[in-house]
């Protein structure tokens, strides 16, 4: 918790001293919130002037120095610490606190639990402070002692901390333990009262010597100074006391857990954590069966090549020339019409194959059309000697002379970009902008006999974003999540209807209805719902299925 | 006696206020104290220049990380003589705006942990409270008790050492298993009972204030005691029903999350309840106003939908306990219990507003089904209790070798007076005459009416409750005068002893809880209260004040010779620090066992109210069956959040839905503005598309018979859209000086009623919004 716990003793001869304390010092600021660094220390000017003053008017030139019962280890001891392993928290503890910010902090603490407020009874609990000086939490108590003033002394243990609501929640808690920790010093004292009165009753002695109120202290000065060690003859006393203090501040952070919810990952999240593990777990696999050869290798390295392009922005980097750099690039450079067409052959799920000399600047298209699509529909070849099948790829990269198979160039589920360079000069320039662009030609072809101007929805209100000059990048980036983000719910309703539940095309098209999907372009929608749904992630479609069995049983019940 | 604990034996130069809380062992008492500095003038409480004050040492602190901390944007920060403003509202909560800014990582930027405005919230807090930096106060240092109205006078005089305390004494019930309970409810609600507390400060100031300007002494007293009695009884009442009243019994989202075993049931109840009310309400669109409004202000369902990174453990239904926050509750404590409390508030936005809901109909079936729906979206943290196993002894707080057996407690030391037995069998039989002996919690019961139907027998209807604030009612004192003696221990001479007496016969089902007042006292004679002669009470009561002023006086004239030469002698910190450079001796952490157990006294549970007997201020949830108390009170409620916000940090507005199931109407009512109109309490709240289209799918999903869960994950799907959505939006508004309607509905599908739901969920991540929009 972020508090400290503190020993203090009312000193016959002294006041109020504060004889053992510890505090919990916490690691640096944990990962997350990188900008948000520890709050520096030098604070000390406000509070200047206006601190309590506790200062005894006058008294300064009373004596200084302490006693035994002042101390708690000797000014050699380095003290104690333990480290909580698990979060780094450290718990020491001295006779002061090692923080000088601290030190006036558990001063005032004490001195107002021993000689300012006022318990009744004078032993128990009492919560005070105000935000300038903290607050605290404090059980005063007595120890016997055959040779004090009263055969006792009273102490008082303080919990002190910034967080008050955190601190007086906490009371039952602390009550509840510090009074084991009271009780256990008392009663160990108590039997060394009890031994040393059945020695030398000092009721007696007292009796017997002549008595004068103002020297009485001084007369026993030399045995006013026990040691809390001395009275409770432990001999671990501070060690022990460091134990239960640092267990106690961990207790009590640790009291209440919260259980709070985040919400589900998102199917792309999904999909990448699939795909990671499958990876992961063919390497082992490889590693395991072939030692680690270096064909099985290469050949793993090829096949997940169209598998990494979908989600490793790093490769493309290494390739350098022009570049498309977003989906608004992309549309002024194809031009409107192009664009559209294009898009809508991404998004119905057919296959767009680029083919020209420019690897780099045919990535860099993929990259951004694959951006259209849910991670899990995503396929890619992204340059390759030969043509590569539907199945494997919708999105496919050609150099210049590979031919295309004739039942695939009449496929209205193929789309064909040819990347033609006009002038020469600009190859592999060092700059890429529009200028440079433009000076090649891109001609799309495609058998498709569709109109591609009407649907799907998603693509129409992206086109609005794309056309608004106003809108940045970025916000129609923004943009597309949304719209992704909520095909991809309806995809998975329509999952639902058809895969999971059976339902025929009735109840599937009322679906669609309260998904809003229908209405203008809505052949294209369910296309595009319908491709979309291939690639909904592993873990969604298996939950959904155990769920349906397990919800099923739950409505028979 | 009672004046020692409540100022303390020595006097104290500190200027702000200070609490304390003692625990009286005979008779069983606990005793909150807040003691201030007197001051004249200045009839502003002090919170504005209070809030500057803490903001300007803030902002000191940290120079260089200006971009780091929470509090750090000292944007169009009104200099400190401005923010005296008399009208406090809406300066109050522009400058905060800015004050509160936190700058969090951006939608887009590489900052990738879910629940970033939870983890956000609760770190700042740890640090915030964190003692490893020494003591920053973070506010209401220097809340004052103002004795006066004279409010022209440029700087108010704070009056040297003229302090004021009020105290409460609370009876705790005899038996230990009652008061334990109460203990626990009382210690872990504490804010709720401290911000009624400074409301109650605030009456006296006002009864003060007001009997300052009556010439004739006795009518003085009589004004002064009335007003304060009333206030008493206001506060009496009120956390009685905050003890007392019926709370809803399974909140559907808590019940979620707890209990995963049992969704598929609460799935279908909760979709059937939803689905009944939207057809009821259909014409007016009550349902979708109401919740237009609930997701706006009620916004701790935004975390529990902002997409986490991990892959789902169990069933897919089940979502994340967020790592990153358990982590940092591990590593920088913070309390479980106010973040709770924030997130049922709605305190996740910035600027940060606190909102509360509160459902009128006579139809106790219907509210009580608006309550039901409403408890799935206002949402917070579940909280779990780790204790000690039962009858562990071998407990790691002990420091000694375990004894062999437990020692008895300490001796009684006590020097008071036995309690009075007549008392005591007074409470015990007022105890045992109610079957109700502790009910915090309903036990559940299958129907949706699951709350007690008895509340009469426990608060009659609001009339005869309402405390007569007579003085007349001393006379009372002969007829049971151990009462009176009892709540005052041996302080026989102390002023609130004819009034503790008023009270006990206020109203007889307060027995069992007792509340005691101390008058304010004044430390210094400042000769206006003191009037020569007066009637019955309040004659007394000025003899007793003057004497106790003189001891007072005395008291804390006297030098601080019980501190002793306290500071000189200990070794100054520096010198420490290199007397023990030496590296300490390692220890192991002692490790105790703990078992987890669903925590009882949380805010989830209490503050979610079921259909109450009268409107209470406290609830974040609750149903009503008349508005009559609720007009009456509302205002000053919300006006009195922003200044004491139970939250412990600086609230800009406070607002509260009221939806009323006989009208079908949703208004909103907040602290920044009066409503001019007659009759109404706020503004009609306009429906937002975005949440209609939600609900209207979810519903339909429902009506073609797919399962329940599905329906409700459906509605988990819809609700992170809405989050994406308010990305968009505050990307969109990054950079951004004008907002263009047109623009987000054309461009971005975001229409104009969308906009403040939007615009309050990108709050919680992006605090810039609202410095926009505002």
């Amino acid at each position: 918790m972020n508090a400290l716990v503190a020993l203090c003793h009312f000193c016959e001869l002294h006041g109020p001293r504060t004889l053992f304390c510890t505090e919990a010092v916490h690691p640096p600021s944990p990962s997350p919130p990188q900008h948000g660094s520890a709050i520096p220390a030098d604070r000390d000017s406000d509070r200047e002037g206006e601190g309590l003053t506790m200062r005894a008017n006058g008294s300064a030139n009373q004596r200084t120095g302490m006693c035994e019962g002042c101390r708690s280890l000797p000014a050699s001891h380095p003290g104690f610490v333990s480290v909580d392993s698990e979060t780094g928290i450290r718990y020491l503890s001295h006779q002061h606190p090692r923080q000088p910010q601290l030190f006036s902090v558990v001063r005032q603490a004490c001195v107002r639990s021993l000689s300012c407020e006022v318990c009744p009874g004078r032993e128990g609990p009492i919560f005070f402070g105000d935000e300038q000086h903290g607050f605290v939490f404090s059980h005063t108590f007595f120890i016997k002692d055959s040779l004090a003033r009263g055969f006792q002394r009273w102490y008082s243990i303080v919990m002190v901390a910034m967080d008050r609501i955190y601190l007086i929640n906490s009371w039952p808690f602390l009550l509840r333990h510090l009074r084991l920790t009271i009780q256990s010093l008392q009663s160990t004292a108590l039997k060394v009262f009890d031994t040393e009165q059945g020695v030398c009753p000092q009721r007696a002695v007292r009796m017997n010597s002549a008595f004068s109120p103002a020297v009485f202290p001084h007369q026993r000065s030399g045995n006013a100074a026990r040691s809390l060690t001395s009275l409770t003859q432990h001999p671990n006393l501070w060690a022990s006391l460091h134990s239960s203090f640092s267990w106690l501040l961990k207790a009590c952070g640790s009291r209440l857990t919260e259980k709070l919810l985040e919400g589900a990952p998102t199917e792309d999240t999904l999909v990448l954590i699939e795909r990671q593990t499958e990876q992961e777990e063919e390497m082992i696999g490889w590693e395991g069966a072939e030692g680690g050869g270096p064909k099985p290798q290469q050949s793993q390295s090829e096949g997940l090549q169209g598998r990494d392009f979908a989600y490793e922005d790093g490769k493309g980097k290494e390739l350098h020339g022009p570049r498309f750099r977003s989906l608004r690039h992309l549309r002024q450079v194809l031009g409107p019409t192009e664009f559209r067409q294009l898009a809508w052959h991404v998004l119905m799920g057919n296959q767009v194959i680029f083919r020209g000399a420019e690897p780099g600047l045919i990535q860099s298209a993929f990259d951004i059309l694959k951006t259209l699509l849910p991670v899990g529909c995503v396929r890619a070849v992204p340059y390759s000697g030969q043509y590569e099948e539907a199945y494997r790829c919708n999105f496919l990269g050609l150099s210049p002379d590979v031919p295309i198979p004739a039942h695939v160039s009449s496929s209205e589920f193929t789309v064909l970009v040819d990347v033609l360079a006009v002038g020469k000069a600009s190859l592999y320039p060092s700059v890429c902008d529009d200028a440079v662009l433009s000076h090649y030609q891109f001609i799309i072809s495609s058998a498709n006999t569709q109109p591609t101007d009407r649907g799907p929805s998603l693509l129409n209100k992206l086109e609005v974003a794309l056309s608004n000059e106003n809108l940045s990048v970025d916000v129609v980036s923004h943009c597309l999540l949304c719209l992704k983000e909520e095909w991809m719910n309806k995809v998975k309703v329509l999952f639902k209807f058809s895969k999971v539940d059976g339902r025929g095309k009735e109840d599937t098209q009322r679906a669609l209805v309260v998904l809003g999907a229908t209405g203008s372009g809505e052949e294209d929608n369910v296309r595009l719902l319908k491709f979309w749904m291939t690639g909904l992630s592993k873990t969604y479609k298996s939950h959904l299925m155990t769920a349906v069995r397990g919800g099923e049983r739950t409505l028979s019940q | 006696m009672l004046g020692e604990m409540m100022f303390g034996s020595v006097a104290m130069s500190y200027k702000g206020s200070t609490l304390k809380i003692h625990h009286i062992r005979s008779p069983p008492q606990l005793m909150i104290s807040k003691v201030f500095s007197a001051r004249l003038g200045g009839s502003t409480s002090g919170s504005t220049n209070t809030l500057q004050d803490s903001f300007e040492s803030i902002s000191q602190t940290c120079p260089s990380h200006s971009s780091s901390i929470a509090h750090s944007t000292p944007v169009d920060m009104p200099s400190r003589g401005h923010s005296e403003d008399g009208d406090s509202g809406i300066a109050r909560s522009a400058s905060l705006s800015s004050l509160l800014a936190t700058p969090l990582p951006s939608p887009g930027s590489s900052f990738s942990s879910s629940c970033a405005s939870s983890y956000q919230r609760r770190w700042l807090r740890s640090q915030a409270t964190s003692l490893q930096h020494g003591p920053m106060p973070r506010w209401s240092t220097e809340e004052m008790f103002t004795l006066s109205d004279e409010s022209c006078s440029s700087n108010p005089v704070v009056i040297r050492r003229k302090k004021i305390a009020i105290s409460i004494i609370i009876s705790l019930p005899e038996r230990e298993e009652e008061s334990h309970n109460f203990q626990e409810f009382f210690f872990s609600h504490f804010p709720l009972f401290e911000s009624h507390m400074n409301k109650l400060k605030t009456a006296i100031e006002r009864a003060m204030i007001v009997c300052r300007r009556i010439a004739e002494s006795s009518q003085r007293v009589q004004v002064y005691l009335c007003r304060v009695m009333e206030a008493l009884g206001e506060f009496r009442m009120t956390v009685w029903n905050l003890y007392m009243a019926p709370r809803i019994s399974e909140p559907v989202w808590l019940t979620m999350v707890s209990q995963s075993a049992e969704r598929g049931p609460l799935c279908q109840r909760f979709l059937k309840e939803m689905s009944l009310l939207m057809d009821h309400g259909a014409k007016n669109q009550f349902l979708p106003a109401l919740l237009t409004a609930v997701l706006t202000y009620h916004l701790a369902w935004v975390p529990t939908v902002m997409p986490s990174n991990q892959p789902p453990i169990k069933a897919f239904c089940e979502k994340h306990t967020s790592q990153t926050v358990d982590l940092l509750a591990k590593s920088h404590p913070y309390n479980p219990l106010w973040a709770q409390l924030g997130d049922l508030y709605g305190a996740l936005g910035s600027p940060v507003r606190v909102c509360r809901t509160v459902v009128v109909g006579r139809r106790r079936e219907l509210v009580q089904r608006v309550l039901y729906v409403l408890s799935y979206f206002i949402r917070c943290s579940d909280l779990q209790e780790n204790t000690e196993p039962e009858g562990q002894t071998d407990n790691p707080a002990n420091p000694s070798p375990p004894q062999p057996s437990n020692p008895a407690p300490c001796p009684e030391r006590t020097n008071e007076k036995p309690s009075s037995p007549i008392l005591e069998s007074a409470h015990c039989s007022e105890g045992s005459s109610e079957n109700i002996p502790c009910p915090v919690l309903e036990s559940s019961s299958p129907s949706l009416c699951s709350e007690r139907t008895n509340e009469k027998t426990f608060c009659p209807d609001p009339d005869s409750t309402d405390p007569t604030p007579c003085p007349k009612r001393t006379s009372d004192r002969t007829e049971n005068p151990e009462t009176g003696q009892e709540g005052l221990g041996e302080d026989t001479d102390f002023a609130g002893a004819g009034l503790e007496q008023i009270l006990a016969n206020q109203s007889p089902l307060l027995h069992r809880v007792q509340f005691h007042i101390g008058s304010p006292r004044e430390t210094e004679n400042d000769g206006q209260l003191k009037g020569p002669t007066g009637a019955g009470c309040g004659q007394s009561l000025d003899r007793k004040l003057s004497r106790r002023l003189l001891t007072d006086i005395r008291r804390n004239e006297s030098s601080d010779s019980a501190l002793g030469d306290s500071d000189e002698e200990e070794l100054s910190p520096r010198q420490q620090c290199t007397a023990t450079g030496l590296q300490e001796y390692e220890l192991p952490l002692p490790s105790s066992e703990t078992v987890s157990r669903p925590s009882v006294n949380h805010f989830g549970r209490s503050l979610l109210g079921g259909y109450c007997p009268q409107y209470m201020p406290d609830f974040v949830l609750q149903g009503i069956s008349s508005d009559q108390r609720l007009r009456q009170n509302l205002m000053n409620d919300l006006e009195h959040t922003v200044l004491h916000p139970a939250l412990d940090e600086p609230v800009a507005e406070a607002v509260c839905i009221v939806a009323d199931t006989d009208r079908l109407s949703v208004q909103l009512a907040t602290s920044q503005r009066r409503v001019c109109e007659p009759g109404r309490l706020g503004r009609d709240v306009l429906v937002s598309s975005l949440v209609n289209s939600i609900l209207t799918s979810v519903l339909q999903l429902y009506k073609l018979n797919v399962n329940a869960d599905f329906c409700v994950m459906h509605l988990e799907d819809r609700l992170q859209e809405v989050y994406f959505k308010s990305q968009t939006l505050a990307e969109y508004l990054r950079g951004q000086t004008r907002v263009h309607v047109k623009e987000l509905g054309r461009g971005l599908g975001i229409e104009s009623g969308d906009i403040p739901l939007l615009a309050a969920v990108a709050s919680t991540h992006s605090p810039y919004v609202a410095q926009i929009l505002l």
